[in-house]
């Protein structure tokens, strides 16, 4: 099993104010997969995404990436496997403002030793044209696009996409959809997005639901369409 | 009901706890110091002043070759003054070989300031110098001792007539250590060598002059009266006698100096203050769009986050005051105690002091706030709520090739993103390295002119006869044309060294009322010592004359006749390189006929042996080493402990000005810090793309601020020495001295960096998370 997550729980304060946001996940997921974890606000999502980002820490549980268990590691040990093994994408972009297009991807390609080539991925990405320009003289598609640039172009075993669509209009969206399926096409990075749009569970290989921090439907989608084919 | 972003204040305080801690650190030490300067400044000043009626100081004296009689001082009070006696000997001491000018005590004129023990009463007891004790580690109970003498130290004292020791009014500088004046009682003083004495007599007008015009001519005519009724040794008018006044001026001087060092303070961190504002302002651009929205007006915004900087300025002013009227004082009062022979002091409260401290740095700190708040807060509460603000339409990035490897380009983006903190940091590496190359390249200037000046001397020894009185006698020639045939007979020396040479002095008026003495030599041609081929015309100017004036050949130099209103116009022909002394070097044919004083005239001999068979009453003063570094050795003395304050505030100003912009950088980069983090780049990453950036500009700063902060000590100079002394030092630095500063600036730097470091280390992921843009 490429990701496996047992019995994860997570709570934030203490005493009467303690609430607990994840209780005893488990979930599985393959290579090249691409997975959708759904659920309405306070379900725990992001938080189970920040975690499997070694971002944020469980209070129990286990998650192994290729049989290395994150628990095990300590700070420097984390920041490598982030290095060496993921990319993020936010929905608010957390571009570097004082960098251009092409050296926020060039952030990203930095911490990979064999990074894609960054002027293809621009092509790949519409932002060849775009590449000399500062975040605050682009678009928020175009900079979400710089954002997914930046994760993949140290082309990362897992993509974690949280709500990356969430600050976008429809059209927009749905373009940021198709270029993470192309990605996922492409290199065959495991793909693991959150979302409150429920429409995006169509274009996912598995599908898991959360409501108040347990897993309430973990299914394989079947009748998986193109993102292009979504509608919402 | 009260503004609830008021509550505000106290969290803001709380929250950038560090931050505020720095600044007001910096404005204590500066407020304080300044107070506390300006107080004991203010006090002992006053002091100063008011011991000219306390301790009846003179308005003037004179000295004559032989005790005058009854007759010729009513003859001379007569001009409207009356002549107190002020008789001394000097006495060279075996104990610690300086020179102690002892009085009788004085109870009419010039009175005495006991400062600690007792006054002297029998033969062998005597009062010294409170100074001149400091700096010859004497004290109470102490014995000293002259060939013929030993006296008992029964009291410490300060003569108001010799604030600041010189023993000759034509000095360059005092000298606190090689020269003293002391008290005996009058039985004491009447067993000294009578042989020994000058006889020298205070006035007071009987009709105190207006001004200082009134003053100026009063004492001329003074002059020219006793002049026809006795022949004066020496003549120095209150206003012209550097015993007195020297302390009070330099006074004045330095606490403009420390104005504007606390301007300069306040003004720096008034523009620290801007640039964390701004910063604070991006942070909360949507609060302060969300609160313009609601109806908050600009000026109620503006004034809320001005509270902080005046709140913090207040707390400074307040404790810098305290700790300036209590700590501090007594430290700039030793200061000056070190330097100067001041009379004891009360400390008073000084109304200015605390309206430059405090009302002064507040509103001008609100000025400066104010113009920024204001600026930043005339954009749209939209362009807030949208956090675009950039007031231009479209901010393009500089092109940056990508063969630039990527890290440096990262680096130049950061530079270019916080050029605002660079340049403040700039204005601040420019202050603090003037003050730092002023305390470490002071020590360097003396040091260096004491090294030289033994190879620069003229001659190993400078004798200057001296020529019995009435030698020069207008009235009575055939008797002064005598005088001066035994006079050159008896001053002839076998030695082949010997050389002679004439000499005039003339003073050169630098304003209304300071003048300067001026050395003119009649040299011999060929002369083995000047190594100047002189023609009739010739008017060579030493270089220390000519780099305190900036005189060039061609210029016109105007001298004037010490006592008399007579003036010379001389056209320099050349610059003679020697440091030692403002001189003019004439042939002395010329010199002699300039000054009508025969052609065979000689007034010295330039020798590089000894001269032993001139009688010793004939030599008035030998020039040696000791003379010519007098004025390096009291800069060092009065000066050398201050310096290392002054490097160690220089230190303190760099560290606060890097600590806080480089908090800021950090700050206003969180969330890219923390991006990258969530990215995978480690932390020492991340230090070598923020902090070397600053490294960087740090670096270039300390570059730049180099040549700019030698031309501003050479000016800074140049003015401390043309106002506060006579002679001149070359301003010499060497290298050493830049490479201690870019050292010193870097290592300041390099803590900074350690504390920055872990201020990444503590920046959180969820920092990026949280934040939207």
């Amino acid at each position: 099993m490429f990701l496996e997550i047992n019995q994860i729980r997570k709570s934030y304060g203490s005493g009467e104010s303690r609430v607990e946001v994840l209780k005893g996940i488990d979930l599985y997921v393959e290579q090249g997969e691409f997975c959708v974890l759904l659920g309405p606000s306070g379900s725990g999502k992001s938080t189970l995404l920040n975690i499997i980002g070694g971002i944020d820490q469980a209070d129990s549980g286990d998650i192994c990436i290729r049989g290395e268990r994150m628990a095990d590691m300590k700070e420097k040990k984390l920041t490598l496997y982030r290095r060496k093994h993921l990319g993020y994408i936010f929905q608010m972009y957390n571009l570097i403002p004082n960098l251009t297009v092409r050296e926020n991807v060039e952030v990203g390609a930095y911490l990979s030793e064999k990074p894609l080539d960054v002027d293809e991925l621009l092509h790949t990405l519409g932002l060849y044209d775009h590449r000399n320009k500062l975040p605050n003289q682009l678009s928020g598609g175009q900079q979400q696009r710089t954002a997914i640039g930046r994760a993949i172009v140290k082309n990362p075993d897992i993509l974690l996409c949280d709500e990356p669509t969430g600050a976008l209009d429809y059209n927009t969206s749905k373009e940021i959809l198709k270029l993470i399926e192309k990605v996922n096409q492409k290199y065959g990075n495991t793909v693991i997005m959150v979302t409150h749009n429920d429409a995006i569970k169509d274009m996912a290989d598995r599908v898991v639901r959360l409501r108040d921090g347990m897993i309430r439907k973990n299914y394989l989608n079947e009748q998986k369409l193109s993102a292009d084919a979504l509608d919402w | 009901m009260k503004n609830p972003l008021n509550r505000r204040l106290t969290r803001e305080l709380k929250g950038e706890l560090s931050k505020y801690l720095v600044i007001l650190i910096l404005l204590i030490a500066t407020i304080g110091f300044v107070s506390g300067f300006l107080v004991a400044d203010g006090s002992m000043l006053t002091a100063y002043n008011e011991s000219f009626e306390k301790y009846n100081i003179e308005d003037g004296h004179f000295s004559v070759v032989k005790q005058m009689n009854k007759a010729q001082k009513k003859n001379i009070e007569s001009l409207g003054i009356t002549l107190y006696d002020l008789f001394y000997v000097e006495e060279p001491l075996t104990t610690n070989e300086s020179t102690l000018r002892i009085f009788a005590n004085r109870k009419e004129i010039n009175k005495v300031c006991l400062m600690e023990g007792s006054m002297p009463e029998k033969t062998d007891e005597i009062a010294i110098d409170r100074m001149y004790a400091d700096n010859n580690r004497l004290k109470v109970g102490d014995v000293i001792a002259s060939t013929d003498h030993s006296w008992r130290v029964t009291g410490l004292v300060a003569l108001s007539d010799y604030s600041a020791l010189f023993s000759d009014n034509n000095d360059s500088m005092f000298d606190a250590i090689k020269f003293g004046v002391a008290i005996v009682a009058e039985k004491g003083f009447a067993q000294l060598d009578q042989s020994k004495m000058t006889w020298q007599y205070a006035w007071k007008y009987n009709q105190s002059p207006k001004n200082d015009i009134e003053e100026k001519e009063m004492s001329d005519d003074l002059m020219s009266d006793i002049n026809s009724t006795i022949v004066l040794d020496s003549y120095t008018p209150r206003y012209l006698n550097q015993a007195i006044n020297f302390t009070g001026e330099d006074m004045g001087s330095d606490r403009g100096m420390m104005i504007v060092l606390l301007y300069m303070v306040i003004v720096i961190m008034a523009f620290v203050f801007s640039v964390t504002i701004s910063n604070t302002i991006s942070k909360e651009a949507n609060v302060i769009g969300t609160l313009r929205a609601s109806g908050y007006t600009r000026s109620e915004l503006v004034r809320h986050y001005m509270m902080v900087p005046i709140f913090v300025t207040l707390i400074g002013a307040g404790i810098g005051n305290i700790l300036g009227y209590t700590v501090l004082k007594d430290v700039c009062a030793g200061m000056y105690y070190g330097s100067y022979s001041l009379p004891t002091y009360v400390t008073l409260w000084n109304s200015e002091a605390f309206v430059l401290t405090t009302v002064v740095p507040v509103i001008m700190m609100a000025v400066i706030t104010f113009a920024v708040l204001s600026y930043k807060l005339t954009l749209s509460p939209l362009k807030f709520l949208r956090r675009d603000l950039s007031r231009r339409k479209q901010k393009h990035a500089l092109p940056l090739s990508v063969h630039i490897p990527f890290f440096n380009r990262f680096r130049i983006r950061v530079i270019l993103q916080n050029l605002s903190n660079y340049l403040v940091l700039f204005v601040g590496i420019l202050f603090a390295n003037m003050l730092l190359l002023f305390g470490l390249g002071l020590p360097v200037v003396l040091d260096h002119y004491k090294a030289t000046i033994a190879d620069n001397m003229l001659a190993n020894y400078q004798y200057l006869l001296q020529m019995p009185v009435g030698t020069v006698d207008e009235d009575h020639k055939l008797e002064s044309m005598l005088n001066m045939m035994m006079f050159s007979r008896s001053v002839e020396t076998d030695n082949s060294d010997a050389e002679k040479f004439s000499a005039y002095s003339l003073k050169m008026q630098q304003n209304a009322t300071k003048t300067e003495e001026v050395l003119l030599y009649g040299i011999e041609p060929d002369s083995q010592y000047i190594h100047l081929d002189l023609q009739p015309k010739d008017v060579y100017i030493s270089s220390a004359y000519a780099d305190k004036y900036l005189l060039q050949p061609g210029d016109t130099i105007t001298l004037k006749e010490t006592y008399e209103d007579k003036s010379y116009n001389l056209t320099v022909t050349g610059i003679y390189e020697y440091e030692g002394a403002l001189d003019v070097f004439m042939s002395r044919e010329a010199l002699n006929d300039m000054f009508d004083l025969g052609s065979d005239y000689f007034c010295g001999y330039f020798s590089n042996s000894e001269i032993t068979d001139i009688d010793s009453k004939y030599i008035g003063s030998v020039i040696d080493i000791d003379d010519m570094t007098r004025i390096s050795r009291q800069l060092e003395q009065s000066m050398g402990s201050m310096m290392y304050m002054v490097d160690g505030f220089a230190m303190l100003i760099f560290i606060v000005l890097m600590y806080l912009l480089s908090k800021i950088i950090i700050e206003k980069n969180a969330q890219s810090i923390s991006m990258s983090k969530i990215l995978g780049y480690t932390n020492s990453e991340i230090s070598r793309l923020y902090i070397v950036s600053t490294l960087v500009m740090v670096v270039v700063c300390i570059l730049i601020s180099m040549p700019i902060v030698y031309e501003g000590l050479v000016y800074i100079f140049r003015w401390m020495l043309i106002n506060s002394m006579s002679g001149w030092i070359p301003i010499y630095l060497g290298k050493s001295i830049y490479v201690k500063m870019f050292i010193m600036g870097v290592v300041s730097y390099g803590v900074v960096a350690l504390l920055e470091y872990r201020r990444i280390q503590k920046i959180p992921m969820d920092t990026a998370l949280k934040n939207v843009e």
